[in-house]
């Protein structure tokens, strides 16, 4: 007995060294973690929910596809903002989270985020005899069919002659349901006939495909890269790379939309369009372009380096409706603030708990001290290797499970005085106060499991980090203190009545 | 030895005295949701220099936030909370703030939550609980199974943590017409927590009753109760402390974000022991003596002994 004791002891004081060491200094690298991970309500950030637009019949194996597809394209768009640890997850079915710690630029982030990425391009519809097809031919009265009926794609309607930012957007679908020409807008809902009217002037624009009908879109992209070009290399750009198929349809339409003069006619021009939006319509000037391509428009330095950042990221496979379902950014002073002032409460809360501790139970209150540190440290271990998220709700629960991994103490130490008073002999009441107290304590902590891991489920369910984060702290806590209830305090506690402390364990237990 | 178990009735007035307002004000007003379970914008921001509420009320009614609600946090911060705005209106709300108040606005925390998940959230908290009070029940009566009357132990445990429960909802329905708190998914976590450490604190005392049962110390069961929340009364008492110190300090400089969250498990921690004593084991004993009648005062306690069971 006395042997074993040692040897647990000695194993205790090796499992807090190794604990320590993995701790310490907080801001230290062990086994690749470097320091505590952090929660974005302790560092400022950025967390966003969103949800993605899945049309009704979607099968579930599709969705779940297209889902994995969409975060690792949300991830590597994130990357360029150089996060450090970014959190990019499948939440549920159709639900993306996103938490950038440290990042809190919220408004960047959900541009970023929220664009499809999807680039296409397109040429104009022209009517049986050559010529281009406009908005207002559609408007007549008795159209009541596509004027080129070998493509039965929706017509996209952009505002092409708009100026400055007006440039180019979007202005309508028109789709043909069942029978009937129906403009909408990307959402699908109807537009106004007003709005039509207002842009009657605006052509009707297809998918400009290669010969075997293939579309050309961002899909057959291996590259993209912004520079300077243009006439005086001022001017930003996006140069793009073809992949052999993307390269072989963008010179059959060169060929075909090849315009020999000098004057600007649309039905030259080839429509390079960014999630419905027309960026440039320009001119087909070479006949042929050998899988590379230039992408202008009117484009600042940086917004053509974002739009490279884009297309090579991908487009998204299925579009986030365009509100974030939950979105919060905390700020960088504020988060640091609630981390000093949640550390320094929880500090001096077990100071005083420790204190309390010694002053009511002596001897006995030291060793329960002392069994804090070693569950302290172990706990802190165990959340810095997994790692653990901690937040603000999940520093509270481990400081309130140190208030809890004392109650198990309390119950061993109250259980051997009583076993004193029975008349037993010091020995015999530190073995008995642990073995009665155990079912108590056991029994316990359950309700508290049970608790945590409701919790935790509704913390995740959702992405309520916060919660999740209260739960896993506590859990882990609780689980600990019961280790440490039983192994550690008894271990301290039968070393120490082997010396010459026995008459001190002697008297603080009377 | 201190007689704790002949004063019940004693306990239970003061039970009912402090909960009664709080379920009142529960009917009446009930509770103050917040973005969590309503949707809408949340946001702290700062102003250099600081501006007057009133002044920052005034300019956000002009805005067209009529319904906005303004709180000063103890940083000296606002917290506004108005309804859910898109990255444009927040873009031209802090504009219009920044000049027509000529202060420059900091945000410090922004948060916006969709009806859509706002209503989920409501559903999945709703579901929380009655799985946390189903598996609670169900592990009470797991844990007393080998007792004659394991559902008697349960259905105590669990009055006691109901009372628990509701003397928060109580104080938080009361505080949200009076201080305009508001209740978000952190409460329902505190409330979990409560339900669990509430339990918790119920098993110990009743833990040592069954005990003290079996080694058969006396033949009345009141006796027996009143033994057994002596002998733990000392650790009821110093566990709660301990708990109570660490989320005090937590209360009382922890920062704003969890000031309510460790309200809600202060209040119920405290509770919590007290209900386990004076409530859950004293109903043990009148289940026991069938004082149901006496409970609600219409015929006198059977003098007849306990039955020890």
């Amino acid at each position: 007995m006395a042997r074993r004791n040692g040897l647990v002891f000695v194993v205790i004081l090796a499992l807090f060294a190794f604990a320590v060491w993995t701790i310490v200094p907080i801001n230290g690298t062990r086994f690749g973690h470097k320091g505590m991970r952090l929660g974005l309500d302790l560092v400022g950030g950025v967390y966003l929910v969103y949800q993605a637009n899945f049309s009704e019949n979607t099968s579930t194996a599709d969705m779940s596809a297209a889902m994995d597809r969409e975060v690792s394209i949300i991830q590597k768009r994130i990357d360029t903002f150089g996060v450090t640890e970014p959190i990019i997850q499948k939440l549920g079915d159709d639900r993306i989270l996103i938490q950038l710690p440290g990042f809190t630029d919220i408004d960047a982030a959900k541009q970023l985020v929220e664009q499809t990425g999807f680039l296409e391009f397109r040429d104009v519809e022209l009517n049986t005899s050559g010529g281009v097809v406009y908005l207002k031919d559609y408007l007549s009265a008795n159209v009541t069919d596509f004027f080129d009926d070998n493509e039965t794609a929706p017509r996209l309607f952009v505002n092409e002659t708009g100026q400055g930012s007006d440039y180019g957007k979007f202005v309508a679908f028109m789709n043909k349901v069942n029978g009937v020409l129906t403009f909408t807008d990307t959402n699908g809902n109807p537009v106004d006939n007003a709005t039509l009217q207002k842009y009657g002037d605006m052509a009707a624009w297809i998918p400009a495909r290669g010969d075997d009908g293939t579309p050309l879109t961002g899909d057959l992209l291996t590259d993209a890269q912004a520079k300077l070009g243009g006439n005086l290399g001022t001017t930003p750009e996006v140069d793009i790379t073809w992949n052999s198929k993307g390269s072989v349809i963008f010179d059959e339409l060169a060929a075909r939309l090849y315009n020999p003069t000098d004057t600007y006619s649309l039905d030259h021009a080839l429509g390079i369009f960014l999630d419905n939006n027309l960026l440039s319509a320009p001119q087909v000037r070479a006949q042929a372009f050998h899988g590379s391509g230039v992408i202008s428009g009117s484009f600042t330095v940086a917004s053509a380096q974002s739009l490279a950042n884009l297309l090579k990221s991908g487009s998204l496979p299925v579009q986030l409706k365009s509100t974030p379902l939950f979105q919060q950014t905390v700020s960088a002073t504020l988060g640091t603030d609630s981390l000093t002032r949640s550390l320094r409460a929880g500090i001096i809360g077990i100071a005083i708990v420790m204190l309390f501790m010694i002053a009511y139970y002596r001897l006995l209150g030291g060793v329960a001290t002392a069994a804090l540190f070693v569950y302290g440290a172990i706990s802190l271990t165990i959340f810095k290797l997994i790692p653990i998220t901690l937040t603000l709700p999940g520093i509270a629960g481990f400081i309130i499970s140190v208030g809890m991994a004392v109650d198990a103490n309390i119950l061993i130490f109250e259980r051997m005085k009583e076993e004193m008073r029975a008349g037993r002999t010091l020995e015999a009441s530190v073995a008995e106060g642990f073995r009665r107290a155990w079912p108590s304590i056991r029994d316990s902590n359950v309700s508290t499991f049970i608790t945590c891991i409701i919790l935790y489920w509704f913390g995740n369910t959702f992405g309520a980090f916060m919660v999740k984060g209260f739960a896993l702290t506590l859990f882990i806590g609780v689980a600990v203190s019961m280790f440490s209830a039983i192994m550690v305090t008894r271990t301290f506690l039968i070393a120490l009545i082997r010396t010459q402390f026995k008459q001190g364990v002697l008297g603080s237990i009377k | 030895m201190i007689d704790f178990v002949g004063k019940r009735y004693w306990y239970f007035l003061f039970s009912a005295i402090i909960i009664v307002p709080g379920v009142i004000s529960l009917i009446v007003f009930g509770l103050k949701t917040g973005i969590d379970f309503k949707s809408g914008t949340d946001m702290t921001v700062q102003f250099t220099p600081n501006v007057e509420q009133s002044k920052l009320r005034q300019e956000l009614e002009s805005l067209g936030y009529g319904d906005a609600v303004i709180q000063t946090t103890s940083e000296g911060d606002f917290l506004i909370r108005l309804r859910e705005i898109s990255t444009q209106e927040k873009q031209a709300l802090t504009d219009n703030l920044t000049t027509a108040l000529s202060s420059n606005v900091t945000i410090k925390q922004f948060a916006v939550v969709s009806s859509s998940v706002a209503s989920q959230t409501v559903r999945y908290a709703v579901i929380a609980v009655v799985v946390a009070a189903a598996g609670i029940l169900l592990y009470i009566t797991f844990a007393f199974r080998k007792m004659p009357n394991p559902f008697r132990w349960g259905t105590c445990a669990v009055i006691a943590l109901v009372h628990d429960i509701l003397l928060v909802l109580g104080v938080f329905s009361i505080l949200g017409w009076v201080a305009g708190v508001q209740i978000d998914a952190l409460f329902i976590t505190g409330m979990l927590t409560v339900a669990g450490y509430s339990v918790h604190d119920t098993i110990v005392v009743f833990d040592r009753i069954r005990e003290n049962l079996t080694k058969g110390i006396s033949k009345d069961f009141e006796e027996v109760v009143n033994y057994s929340i002596v002998q733990t009364f000392t650790r009821s008492l110093n566990t709660s402390l301990t708990v109570i110190f660490v989320l005090l300090g937590l209360f009382l400089l922890g920062g704003a974000t969890i000031h309510y969250f460790t309200l809600v498990l202060l209040i119920g921690v405290t509770t919590g022991t007290y209900s386990s004593i004076c409530n859950a084991s004293q109903l043990l004993i009148v289940w026991n003596n069938n004082e149901w009648g006496r409970f609600i005062g219409r015929k006198p306690a059977p003098a007849a002994p306990a039955r020890a069971r």
